[in-house]
């Protein structure tokens, strides 16, 4: 019995300590550039896409480059690993996710925040009609 | 509105089945059973017609109704035209509680006989209420008019010529236009996998309120033991069911979606993992229960937190309380869908743990006879960990929630983070899934155990071996890999002893087979998988990850989608894979579906990332009324605008109007005038790009973004303009282009865990049919 409460603890701490430990890493904060930048740690930085500036998709490497300011007008280059994401022109404003090297913010992911598209659309059953 | 009326009889015959069977089982007597039973059925017709009714809305396109207008089009087919039944919040609320109230006519059959219908149908008939509930405070029946009051109400005489309208209140002649066209189903759902995916993993999320429902109605009547028998049967048929439709979802994900793979750990995936890991975990612990008579607390706590997770789950996915922290747009059902989701909770919880906390002083004390080389200790901690697996999604899942609460920033945990948490507990519950079925009852012999671990133990390190000289060097995926082959064979091993004796019960280690040649399929697929992002220009091939791939070129089909053709020719054979992309006007973007080519030891995966058509870069210009800008060896003159008074009227009235800047480009000494158009309405208007060809040869596109009048002084009025440069580039497929070993392994592996779970069904449904109690010599 004994050995079997002490195997019990052993196991619940370890679990306790490894689920904490792997929540608090995991969980990628939002950061501004800047924020990002100093810390060097993977970031979501919140932004719009610069339209006037380069935009492209390195067809050999795989990568879609853009630039995108944050919230405090900072302009920053960033390189997504893959293609342009969906509703990119479109969005009133984008959500990248990674890292910086340098002074190229590296992005292994960008979601898109889009206008209203669902339901409760108005316009749309304007033009349905 | 019949359809909201006949929704509402469900309900409040549903609230009526309640008390009626309570007062069944409060008053021992049978004088109310037979009109609760009715009560009961007439719910259920009622839900049933009520269905009948919507199908009908959606297959005939009335889009006076707002679900139909917003989830189905004229041009769906057939089956996904019944698919959008289930598109949307509503529908698929409505699915569940259909199938929740026909599980429940079995279920009152089946418990009618086994003298426990009044207490189990009591709670049931609730469960079912508050579905129905649901359906109320959003009705799937309402009407376009009613959701769009502004747009589509006027009063007043019909004027002529104007079709799709309903006259809604004669004598003050207030009248409502309706759509001709729905907005149509999203382009994501538009595959096979939504006619079945949804319906399987609806019955398995209805088929959870039983072992609930059976262990509240334990608790009500102070049995703490026998309803674990009438509940097993129900309990694996829920676990078959939901695992299915889980899986079948990770493999319209790998398929059709181009996830890249069968799990993304997205929430909607997670929100039925959840339940069915806590509905195995009870699967395990009730064994035991049936041996010794340990673990009663445990069984009832399993059951009931099982179905508390559907809730839960549905809680997350449905009330848009994820937010932005999701790939998944869940659409904020309103505060009303959110409160009655969270009362649904609290209720269901208070019920089932409120009636545990008041019971668990008379139950029974049972000594714990077992030591630690036990079955029963195996099973427990095989439980634990599932528990454990459960808990670290849920916490993973929640994530938003409880960063929304510490730090009032809401932010989702990364995929590493599932992987690190339950690795080392899938590593513990893979070798007690062998090890369990080796040891006995009670306590076990170390000489004989030790016999019995030879073999699955050396065929589990020649295993790892093998894949340790494949070349992994990760000690935890190495050890994950042994325990998996230990499992494997361990089980091979019982349950060849199993069938030798008594084939009916060779469920369990089938069962056990499937999730351990599953793990293995995790780990090849997901571990050993290569991947590449390849340029493929067109007709010349490529060669990565020793396959050659030729982009042939792309062809249209379905109207407006596009297949690209690429050949693959991978030792001496030759396959097509054709992976599509396409805009989409719904979604507004472009959506790409992968292809891939099933090998037996392998797929070859192929998603595509864009086509570059030699297209070039942009560039955006500003001209003021007659300057000049330069582009190249290019002079292009902003002369003027060109709109008259009849184009202007029309934009102001909301018709159609087409407006231009006049352009003048001067190439050389030729001199080409260019008229740039803006063509629509004053809600959407179109460019059309122009093109136009230099002397030397080189194409240009030209295209208007916005005409600036300056109303006070005409001169000083703009043009803004692009102008793109066609590169002579021949056209490139981009793909991602991956190798996933041995994913086969995945799919055999679900399909032998569903035969072990059907097997085990069948034992248990016999074992509850018999009042006599049979050996358990699993």
């Amino acid at each position: 019995m004994n050995g079997k409460v002490i195997l019990a603890i052993i196991v619940i701490v370890a679990g306790v300590v490894i689920g904490v430990t792997n929540f608090v890493e995991s969980n990628v904060e939002y950061a501004d550039f800047a924020t990002a930048q100093l810390t060097g740690k993977k970031a979501q930085v919140k932004g719009e896409w610069v339209q006037d500036q380069e935009t492209r998709f390195d067809a050999e490497n795989g990568k879609f480059i853009f630039h995108m300011k944050d919230d405090y007008g900072r302009m920053c280059r960033v390189i997504l690993d893959g293609a342009k994401p969906n509703n990119f022109e479109i969005a009133t404003s984008v959500v990248a996710k990674g890292k910086f090297d340098g002074d190229v913010f590296h992005a292994e992911m960008v979601l898109t925040k889009c206008p209203s598209k669902y339901e409760g659309d108005s316009e749309a059953v304007k033009k349905s009609l | 509105m019949i359809g909201g009326i006949i929704v509402k009889i469900a309900f409040l015959s549903t609230i009526l089945a309640v008390v009626l069977y309570y007062r069944v089982h409060r008053t021992q007597s049978s004088r109310w059973l037979l009109i609760a039973r009715n009560c009961y059925h007439v719910a259920t017709l009622s839900l049933m017609t009520a269905a009948a009714v919507m199908l009908y809305l959606i297959l005939t396109h009335q889009f006076q109704y707002t679900y139909v207008w917003n989830y189905s089009s004229t041009d769906l087919s057939i089956p996904l035209l019944i698919s959008t039944f289930y598109a949307g919040q509503e529908g698929s609320f409505m699915l569940w509680a259909l199938y929740t109230a026909v599980i429940g006519v079995f279920l009152m059959q089946y418990t009618s006989k086994k003298d426990y219908e009044p207490e189990v149908m009591s709670v049931y008939s609730l469960i079912v209420s508050f579905l129905l509930l649901m359906l109320i405070v959003k009705n799937p029946f309402e009407y376009i008019w009613n959701t769009f009051p502004n747009d589509l109400l006027s009063s007043g005489p019909i004027p002529k010529g104007v079709a799709n309208t309903v006259m809604l209140d004669e004598t003050r002649s207030i009248w409502a236009r309706f759509p001709v066209e729905g907005k149509g189903l999203n382009p994501l759902l538009q595959n096979y996998w939504m006619v079945i995916h949804p319906q399987v993993l609806f019955s398995g999320f209805s088929a959870m309120a039983v072992p609930y429902a059976l262990a509240v109605a334990g608790l009500m009547k102070r049995d703490y033991n026998t309803w674990i028998r009438v509940a097993t049967p129900w309990s694996v048929f829920g676990a078959m069911v939901l695992g299915t439709g889980i899986i079948l979802g990770g493999y319209w994900a790998y398929e059709t979606l181009g996830w890249g793979g069968f799990w993304g750990w997205d929430p909607v995936e997670n929100s039925s993992l959840v339940p069915w890991l806590l509905c195995v975990a009870s699967i395990h612990t009730t064994l035991t229960q049936r041996k010794s008579g340990a673990f009663v607390k445990t069984n009832f706590a399993l059951s009931i937190l099982a179905f508390i997770a559907v809730l839960y789950s549905t809680f997350l996915t449905r009330s848009g309380i994820l937010g932005d922290t999701s790939v998944h747009s869940f659409v904020d059902p309103g505060m009303w869908v959110y409160w009655l989701l969270l009362g649904c909770i609290v209720v269901f919880t208070g019920i089932g743990f409120g009636y545990l906390f008041v019971r668990m002083r008379e139950m029974p004390k049972v000594p714990v006879e077992h030591t630690i080389i036990s079955r029963e200790f195996a099973l427990f901690l095989g439980a634990f960990a599932l528990s454990f697996v459960a808990l670290f999604v849920v916490i993973g899942t929640s994530s938003p929630i409880i960063t929304t609460i510490a730090k009032n920033k809401a932010s989702a945990v990364e995929i590493s983070y599932y992987i690190k948490t339950n690795l080392p507990l899938g590593i513990a519950i893979t070798f007690l899934s062998g090890l369990g079925q080796l040891l006995w009852w009670k306590h076990s012999k170390t000489k004989s155990l030790l016999r019995s671990l030879m073999l699955p133990t050396v065929l589990g390190l020649i295993t790892t071996f093998v894949v340790l000289l494949l070349g992994s060097e990760e000690f935890l995926i190495l050890l994950f890999t042994f325990c998996s082959a230990f499992s494997l064979f361990a089980n091979l091993q019982v349950g060849y002893g199993i069938y030798m004796g008594n084939p009916k019960f060779v469920g369990g280690s089938i069962a056990h087979v499937g999730i351990a040649v599953m793990c293995l399929g995790f780990v090849t697929s997901e571990r050993y998988d290569d991947k590449k992002t390849v340029s493929l220009e067109k007709n010349r091939p490529v060669e990565a990850l020793g396959y050659t791939m030729t982009y042939v070129g792309y062809r249209p089909y379905e109207g407006e989608k596009y297949a690209f053709d690429v050949e693959v020719e991978h030792a001496g054979n030759k396959r097509t894979v054709a992976p599509t992309m396409y805009y989409s006007d719904f979604t507004k973007g472009v959506m790409r579906h992968p292809d891939l080519i099933n090998y037996l030891t392998k797929d070859f995966y192929v998603a595509p990332l864009s086509l570059e058509e030699g297209g070039g870069i942009a560039q955006k210009i500003e001209l003021q009324k007659g300057h000049q800008a330069t582009v190249d060896s290019l002079t292009v003159t902003f002369n003027d605008f060109d709109f008259d008074a009849f184009q202007r009227g029309a934009m102001l009235e909301g018709k159609e109007f087409s407006l231009g800047a006049q352009l003048e480009v001067h190439d050389g000494k030729k001199k080409t005038p260019l008229m740039l158009l803006m063509k629509g309405t004053a809600q959407e208007q179109e460019f059309p790009p122009v093109p136009y060809t230099a002397l030397n040869g080189t194409q240009y596109e030209f295209m208007l973004v916005r005409l600036i009048p300056d109303r006070d002084d005409k001169s000083k009025s703009k043009v803004e303009f692009t102008v793109k440069k066609k590169e002579n580039k021949a056209e490139t497929l981009v793909i991602e282009a991956s190798v996933k070993p041995y994913i086969n392994l995945v799919w055999v592996g679900t399909v032998t865990l569903v035969v072990g779970f059907f097997l085990t069904i069948i034992r248990r449904v016999a074992e509850a049919r018999s009042k006599v109690q049979t050996p358990d010599d699993e």
